[in-house]
């Protein structure tokens, strides 16, 4: 039950399953309390050693989790964006998280185009759905960038039993219409 | 080495990496009051899904963590024992979880007697360590029965802040002396 091996490449950044070398950035992103407001908040290092095997271990498990995002022109870890269903979840997601110094570069919306791409043509995925917390205004804008839509409101499972979410997202048949006529 | 290749063999056992097919036994024991007592109590299943794909995801990244243990005659899955050494662990542990239906069998001595061996001969450990709450008897005994000692007390990292545990242990040259008695005998 190794790890997939896949790797894929947008004009600026490289998608990639989580690897030894990225807990170092990822320990600092959930410590950074602004970049982890809308991901369960701030972590302590050895609480975000668990969740990054977690990560690593879903990839095993289900064949998909979010994946490493790196950007081409430093070769840095930036964050970590894309499918992501654990048991009890509200369905579908692929859903982004990037460090604070990749902010307001488009990369959340370069990055979630391609993973879209990716759960519908090789998960075969029928939607896609994202999970954002009311006041995460920039998340929003990329969900809408995504051409993605309000759906409903709801809680998430333990451990965040106490978050309320909207959930935001589109089928299949929508992102693909859409991804047709942008390519003419 | 892919290792969820590894297997181990004991006379009643297979210790291996967990694979998908243990979750729903794995949920199973996370919900079980008697089994989790010691552990922090009952799971819902979506922590238990997390804390099963942190193991699979230390074997990936980490090249050891909790074998999934499975009873060689019925097949059933009967818990996990193995090394495990967490962001901020007081040490390399060999820690063990059985269901409680197959509690009282010598199964924990079985499997955690197979491991010890492997984190000695194959991670190349010089210690290894067991954290066990002071009134958790039946693990109390079976570091006794491996003849680990009580060495000191520790407060374990996040997520489990403020709990403090007995550290029992024992050295590889004490661990080998004695399993070269034992098989000399």
């Amino acid at each position: 039950m190794p790890q997939p091996d896949i790797r894929i490449e947008t004009g600026r950044l490289i998608l990639r399953p989580t690897a030894p070398e990225d807990f170092e950035p990822w320990a600092a992103f959930m410590a950074d309390i602004e970049a982890s407001k809308f991901v369960g908040g701030p972590q302590p290092r050895p609480v975000a050693w668990r969740g990054f095997l977690s990560m690593a271990g879903a990839w095993a498990i289900q064949g998909y989790a979010m994946f490493s995002v790196i950007e081409k022109s430093s070769g840095c870890w930036i964050g970590r964006l894309g499918p992501w269903m654990p048991d009890g979840w509200p369905g579908t997601e692929v859903g982004w998280g990037l460090a604070r110094a990749a902010w307001s570069k488009g990369y959340a919306t370069e990055g979630s185009i391609a993973a879209i791409d990716w759960a519908f043509d090789a998960l075969g995925w029928s939607e896609v759905i994202h999970c954002i917390a009311p006041d995460n205004t920039p998340s929003q804008a990329v969900a809408r960038r995504l051409g993605s839509r309000p759906l409903r409101r709801t809680n998430l499972p333990a451990p965040f039993e106490a978050m309320v979410v909207d959930v935001w997202g589109q089928t299949r048949e929508e992102w693909h219409s859409r991804r047709t006529r942008s390519a003419t | 080495m892919d290792p969820s290749t590894i297997r181990l063999e004991t006379e009643r056992l297979l210790l291996r990496p967990p694979a998908v097919e243990d979750f729903e036994a794995w949920a199973r024991l996370a919900a079980d009051e008697k089994t989790m007592r010691h552990l922090g109590g009952v799971q819902p299943r979506p922590i238990a899904w997390r804390n099963f794909a942190f193991t699979v995801g230390s074997w990936q990244l980490q090249g050891f963590s909790g074998f999934s243990v499975i009873e060689r005659a019925s097949g059933n899955w009967v818990g996990r024992v193995g090394p495990l050494q967490p962001e901020g662990w007081p040490g390399t542990e060999v820690g063990w979880t059985l269901a409680s239906a197959f509690w009282g069998r010598g199964y924990a001595f079985e499997a955690a007697t197979a491991a010890i061996d492997w984190a000695f001969d194959q991670l190349h450990w010089s210690e290894v360590i067991h954290c066990i709450s002071a009134d958790n008897l039946a693990s109390v005994a079976l570091a006794t029965k491996l003849n680990s000692r009580k060495q000191r007390t520790a407060t374990m990292p996040a997520p489990y802040e403020g709990v403090v545990v007995d550290v029992w242990g024992q050295s590889r040259d004490e661990w080998r002396a004695r399993r070269n008695d034992r098989s000399a005998m």
